[in-house]
């Protein structure tokens, strides 16, 4: 099968100390890497406002991860470890591959059209995000640690 | 107002011009199309008399909202889909602050009517916007 990649976010309760988010984060590389996937990236993006409350707070602290993976049990076995952990309040996984892989194409198939007519470059406002644009709002962003 | 009242020749040639030919004050040329000023018949020049060309809104307003879309604008400006200028091929959902001028106040999805939105971008833009709901990054409605 071929792989897939995913995004994970999982938001943390903001008076958890970074030592129990560490904490977290190794736990998931270790389910990770056990289950043969890989972690191409962790970020962690610190103490946010949440658009919302949940749990009647309205800060987290947000942590994002790229995982690379040819099956699909890591996920499920990554969520039901982050249900469980105490610090996690709410956690998110997409499956990006899909997308990417259409953002490829749409590109090669404008640069193709680009080539046969003459080109005028406009810079672009917001250029085509990678899977990994880097959260410009975040304060305390550091890529950490990236276990493979 | 009086010179509309005035038999008027044949239509100016210059009417249906398009938005370029008028970007002045927005609202000062038609500020009162219903207003009880004009004595007249109504109707022979359709409701409201004629208007100044022009349209509502300079070049440049985003999405306009409920306030500019006047009742009977003649001159519509064409909006143009943000993301196809930018020319993006994937919306991103973890940046909250390009999706956030897509959302009305109260935190419900504006619809292509009012953005000018290509479909296939509205199509991306609410999975994006749907994501970015789901990690507290959006609201889902605003908070009282």
């Amino acid at each position: 099968m071929e792989e897939r990649l995913y995004e994970l976010i999982f938001i943390c309760r903001p008076d958890t100390p970074e030592a129990d988010v560490d904490k977290v984060i190794a736990t998931l590389e270790h389910t990770v890497t056990e289950k043969g996937a890989k972690i191409e990236k962790t970020e962690k993006w610190g103490r946010k406002r949440m658009a919302y409350r949940v749990q009647r707070l309205r800060e987290g602290f947000y942590v994002f991860m790229v995982l690379r993976s040819s099956h699909g049990e890591v996920v499920k076995e990554l969520e039901r470890r982050l249900k469980v952990a105490d610090p996690v309040m709410k956690y998110i996984t997409v499956r990006v591959d899909e997308e990417l892989k259409r953002q490829d194409k749409l590109k090669r198939h404008r640069e193709k059209r680009a080539a046969r007519r003459p080109r005028k470059t406009v810079p672009s406002a917001f250029p085509p995000a990678g899977p990994a644009p880097a959260p410009a709002a975040a304060g305390g962003s550091e890529p950490a640690s990236a276990a493979s | 107002m009086a010179d509309e009242q005035a038999p008027r020749p044949p239509a100016p040639p210059a009417a249906p011009s398009g938005p370029s030919g008028h970007s002045g004050p927005p609202s000062g040329g038609h500020s009162g199309p219903p207003s009880g000023g004009h004595s007249g018949p109504p109707g022979r020049f359709g409701p409201g008399g004629p208007r100044p060309q022009g349209g509502p809104g300079g070049p440049g307003g985003r999405p306009g909202g409920p306030a500019k879309r006047g009742k009977r604008s003649f001159v519509r400006k064409k909006k143009v889909c943000r993301f196809c200028v930018d020319k993006s091929d994937y919306i991103d959902y973890k940046r909250a602050e390009i999706l956030a001028p897509f959302l009305q106040e109260r935190g419900k999805i504006l619809p292509r009517r009012m953005t000018g939105t290509c479909s296939r971008h509205q199509r991306w833009l609410t999975v994006a916007i749907k994501r970015a709901q789901n990690i507290a990054l959006l609201p889902f409605a605003a908070e009282l």
